[in-house]
């Protein structure tokens, strides 16, 4: 682990009730991973189960949050992210509250200042949902 | 057949990129004309760009960056371009 959940405010804009990654295990350029413990009180669990807008939220952040690590590698301060696009996305099965989620974010292309990634979220190594997201980095 | 498999003349790379270019931005093949502007024939966004470079990648084998869309206007300006990269 490289940022732990206490720190990891500190890396991306977002606040509660609508921080969707806890911690950032590893990133290098070429893929970026955290994990998510989702509580059954958490704003887009319903009927018990974290719902895709979630899933996608969790990589949209995972995306922000290990960008905002590599530029404060370089010496610069987090950039705001926004998502642009998302594209081939496919729902295999929606995680439980109380269960604890793994997302890997792989960067693909990038043209200026937007980036393409393909995003997955694992529950005990199980794909959950997968997606292409573009997000614009300001 | 791809640029990436078998090395390709121009004009078959031309051909080639005004059959994917249509189909993926449901543009009308004869609109994609040499003195035509891509971006306005295409009617690409800033975020549509990225989609163009993946393309061009997975069909021509070929990388290009936002750089190399400076002085980019027409499909003219294009084919050039990809004349550069493929070295034909």
């Amino acid at each position: 682990m490289i940022v732990a959940k206490e720190h990891i405010e500190s890396l991306i804009p977002h606040r509660p009730p609508f921080v969707m990654i806890d911690n950032l295990l590893s990133v290098s350029p070429d893929r970026f991973e955290t994990d998510f413990f989702v509580e059954e009180n958490n704003v887009l669990v319903s009927d018990g189960f974290f719902q895709e807008g979630g899933l996608m939220e969790n990589i949209a952040q995972t995306c922000a949050a290990s960008f905002g690590y590599l530029d404060a590698q370089q010496g610069g301060d987090p950039k705001i992210g926004f998502i642009g696009a998302i594209t081939r996305l496919e729902v295999f099965r929606l995680p439980e509250a109380h269960s604890r989620i793994n997302t890997i974010v792989t960067p693909t292309h990038q043209l200026g200042n937007i980036f393409m990634v393909t995003g997955r979220n694992y529950l005990d190594g199980n794909l959950l949902l997968e997606c292409e997201m573009k997000i614009v980095t300001n | 057949m791809y640029a990436k498999d078998v090395k390709m003349s121009l004009e078959e790379v031309i051909e080639e990129t005004r059959d994917f270019l249509s189909e993926e931005f449901e543009v009308d093949r004869d609109l994609i004309l040499p003195q035509n502007s891509l971006k306005d024939t295409l009617d690409l966004d800033s975020l549509d760009y990225v989609d163009l470079v993946v393309l061009i990648e997975e069909n021509l084998n070929i990388k290009i960056s936002g750089e190399d869309f400076k002085g980019i206007v027409t499909f003219e300006d294009f084919y050039g371009l990809v004349q550069q990269k493929l070295g034909l």
